[in-house]
């Protein structure tokens, strides 16, 4: 632990006490004299001071110095360095002053650049969003107790999307180095505790070397399947102070992570079933980690030939592919063998749940179909939190991760294929085709209806959205709840065309971590445009000056349909369950009277602004006005006011 | 064998038989008044799953399409008080009878859907 050396101050502070009492005692003067008129004279004399006092009050302090030449945050940031970190979220706060100054002076605020943030929790989702994109961690720092409870919410999304965060916190460890007041209530003896049943791994470096190792480590562990958010608690004495012992400290050589591949005998089991099934179906969730996570599960899905239900966790399995069947999940029924990857609630997709009076499930599998679960899910748990769902029975389950062990999947399953089967394949691969194609146009019917309607569909807001931006390299981030048009509707073909939900349910997630994937997609020159509602978007809108501040370019929807409307339908229901009438569901649960007007919050954050657009008519030329403002490299909004669902 | 022909000439029958009744009460059923209908299904939230045009949606599952929708009165009425799947019941307390006949003719007055191809930005 590095000390701060006042013994001058301390001296000082024997100095004012000193005088302090002499002051005290001339100022009871009076009122002594007063009241004890034949008491002795004070002994003025003492009030003079000696030569020590004297010299301590006049001379400059031998053992205070005003400058350093070195410091503890200059190691950090030449540490965070080596782990090739583009950029850093945050929102300023004094208990990492010390690091704050060395990431911009010495580390010339680049590797990283740092992102200033309204919020704590805009910082942890707009490193949410990135990492999902990038495939790599932002930094995220903020103050240790304040700052660190405004991030929280933001934390818990990122535990439960698997995604990497690394945060950094500020902290006072010595309470003899706080300055009276908010140092002591912004200081904790153990920050951390707060979000440790969501974050992977933590810790509280004791010295600079310390930190160097726990800074690599922490890294690994973020990036090492199953992923998720990391956090260092940095004291404030390391970070400012000068390095006692600069020689001795060295910076440990980050490894390359190689994800846990499964067993090589469940594999091919796994492939024995696979291959002999009549019907296998896959389903999968956060299965795509890198880009080529798609392009495996498309190999395995037409060796198979097979359907794929896509949870879209990640961008698994293109949406217009054939043999995507996630819009006719009545075909799990029909399945003899379920192959779940990298399954967030495999129990959910397997059984139909009912919320009524009385809270029932049903299996929606055949009780003969044999299950398969591939994954990491069950390999890093914990037990305060329920994200990890109710337990599912399965035949076979595979520690491992999904899109690594693919590999060996996909080839077992081939030299398992037997080659008489070869017809089979391809007539279940026909008939899936043309279920997927019925379902297409079917998607595209029920899209005309109320085309011309207002509030303006969201078929239609989908629809005119894709006409204006499906020629570009697109990379939809974000979309509002139970909003699926655009993954019936539109060619999701590439990585990057989609990279998931909240993970936590968290409102709040979709504008900072959709902001977060545009400056991703910025560096690669890809047009980002996201769906968002207006409750989420109401959690976080400082986003919108990050967003101009730091010119990222995106198109951001407004999907308004002024309300927290899950929550309008869940209150309807239960006033419809008890008989009295449902007229009041409106009550806490809409954004009304006035109506927001999120054109112009955009254009007060410096960024372009549409809407509201009531008219279906008027959507397509604001969207043209708003995405010339994306292409000159602005944000912008849009705001729909559209149905509800 | 013997016992799959059995179920399948006692659910011919059923099916029969459930279909005459539902044409006898379908002569009995109320007219609806498409007008106040839309006032109800305002009034009642019906919007909020099904969507303004009533082009279907989501609740905790889809919500289904009501524009010009085929369901007889019978079928519509059960399905709002005994529903399935999540959809809130509706007590006749809360919606008569005639109020069900009323929304019933104010969804089945909804245009229904139009040929995709018709529409330009469907087309890709």
């Amino acid at each position: 632990m590095s000390k701060r050396r006042n013994l001058e101050s301390s001296e000082r502070r024997n100095f004012l006490k000193g005088a302090g009492l002499v002051g005290a005692a001339a100022a009871l003067t009076p009122a002594a004299a007063s009241a004890q008129v034949s008491a002795p004279k004070p002994n003025l004399k003492a009030a003079v001071p000696g030569p020590k006092q004297v010299a301590v009050e006049t001379q400059p302090p031998s053992k205070d110095p005003v400058n350093q030449t070195s410091s503890g945050g200059d190691f950090m940031v030449d540490v965070l360095r080596t782990l090739d970190i583009d950029y850093l979220a945050m929102n300023c706060a004094s208990a990492f002053r010390g690091i704050h100054e060395s990431f911009i002076n010495y580390g010339k605020n680049t590797k990283p650049e740092i992102l200033t943030c309204p919020h704590e929790e805009i910082a942890v989702h707009m490193a949410q969003g990135y990492a999902k994109m990038e495939g790599k961690p932002m930094l995220m720092m903020c103050h240790g107790t304040v700052g660190l409870q405004h991030a929280s919410m933001a934390l818990y999304n990122a535990w439960c999307d698997r995604v990497p965060v690394y945060v950094m916190i500020g902290n006072i460890i010595e309470g003899d180095k706080r300055a009276p007041g908010v140092e002591w209530v912004h200081s904790a003896i153990d920050p951390a505790a707060l979000v440790r049943d969501f974050v992977k791994w933590d810790d509280q470096p004791a010295s600079l070397q310390h930190f160097a190792e726990s800074a690599v480590r922490a890294y690994k562990i973020a990036m090492t399947p199953p992923m998720g958010p990391v956090l260092l608690s940095l004291d404030a004495e390391l970070q400012e102070n000068s390095i006692a012992d600069a020689e001795s400290l060295r910076i440990p050589r980050l490894a390359r992570v190689v994800p846990p591949v499964a067993d090589a005998g469940a594999i091919t089991e796994a492939a024995k079933m696979l291959a002999a099934a009549e019907n296998p179906v896959i389903i999968c969730d956060r299965l795509a980690r890198t880009p080529a996570g798609m392009a495996r599960l498309v190999e395995l899905a037409e060796t198979l030939q097979c359907a794929v239900i896509d949870n879209v966790g990640r961008m698994n399995f293109p949406s217009r592919h054939p043999l995507n069947q996630s819009f006719r999940r009545a075909i799990i029924g029909q399945a003899d063998v379920i192959l779940g990857i990298e399954m967030n609630d495999l129990y959910g997709s397997l059984n139909a749940f009912s919320d009524r009076i009385v809270r029932t499930t049903r299996p929606t599998a055949k009780k003969t179909a044999k299950v398969i679960s591939l994954g990491l899910r069950d390999t890093y748990l914990k037990a305060n939190y329920q994200d990890f769902g109710r337990y599912q029975d399965v035949d076979l389950a595979i520690a491992g991760d999904g899109e690594a062990s693919l590999v060996p999947l996909i080839d077992a399953v081939k030299r398992l294929a037997d080659p008489s089967r070869k017809a089979a394949y391809d007539a279940r691969g026909k008939k899936l085709a043309a279920a997927h194609q019925a379902m297409v146009e079917q998607s595209k019917s029920d899209a005309t209806i109320g085309w011309e309607a207002s509030p303006i569909t969201t078929a239609r807001m989908c629809a005119e959205v894709y006409a204006q931006i499906k020629d570009e390299d697109w990379s939809m981030v974000g979309t509002s709840i139970r909003l699926s048009w655009p993954h019936r509707l539109w060619n999701f073909d590439k990585p990057h065309r989609w990279n998931g939900v909240s993970g936590g349910a968290g409102v709040g997630y979709n504008l900072p971590a959709s902001l977060g994937a545009a400056l991703a997609n910025k560096r690669h020159g890809r047009f980002t445009v996201s769906f968002g509602g207006d409750g989420d978007f109401m959690f976080a809108p400082g986003t919108l000056w990050t967003a101009a501040h730091h010119r990222i370019p995106m198109l951001y929807i407004v999907q308004n349909n002024r309300a927290y409307h899950q929550e309008y339908m869940y209150l309807t229901a239960m006033a419809a369950r008890r008989s009295r009438g449902i007229e009041n569901a409106h009550v806490g649960t809409t954004l009304t009277d006035p109506n927001i007007d999120f054109a112009t919050i955009a254009r007060g954050f410096g960024a372009h602004g549409e809407g509201p657009i009531t008219d279906p008519n008027q959507l397509a030329p604001a969207l043209k006005r708003a995405i010339a403002a994306v292409k000159s490299g602005q944000p912008a909004l849009v705001d729909v006011v559209a149905d509800m669902r | 064998m013997q016992m799959c022909k059995r179920t399948i000439s006692f659910a011919l029958v059923a099916l029969c038989a459930g279909a005459i009744a539902t044409a006898a009460r379908a002569q009995d059923a109320p007219r609806g008044d498409a007008a106040n209908g839309k006032r109800l299904y305002m009034d009642n939230n019906c919007f909020t799953c099904h969507g303004h045009a009533g082009q279907g949606g989501a609740y905790n599952g889809p919500a289904p399409v009501l524009a010009k929708t085929a369901m007889p009165f019978e079928g519509f009425l059960f399905q709002l008080r005994t529903p399935s799947n999540d959809m809130p019941a509706y007590a006749a307390s809360v919606i008569p009878d005639q109020g069900v006949a009323d929304i019933l003719a104010f969804v089945q007055s909804l245009p229904g859907p139009r040929n995709a191809k018709d529409i330009a930005i469907l087309k890709d």
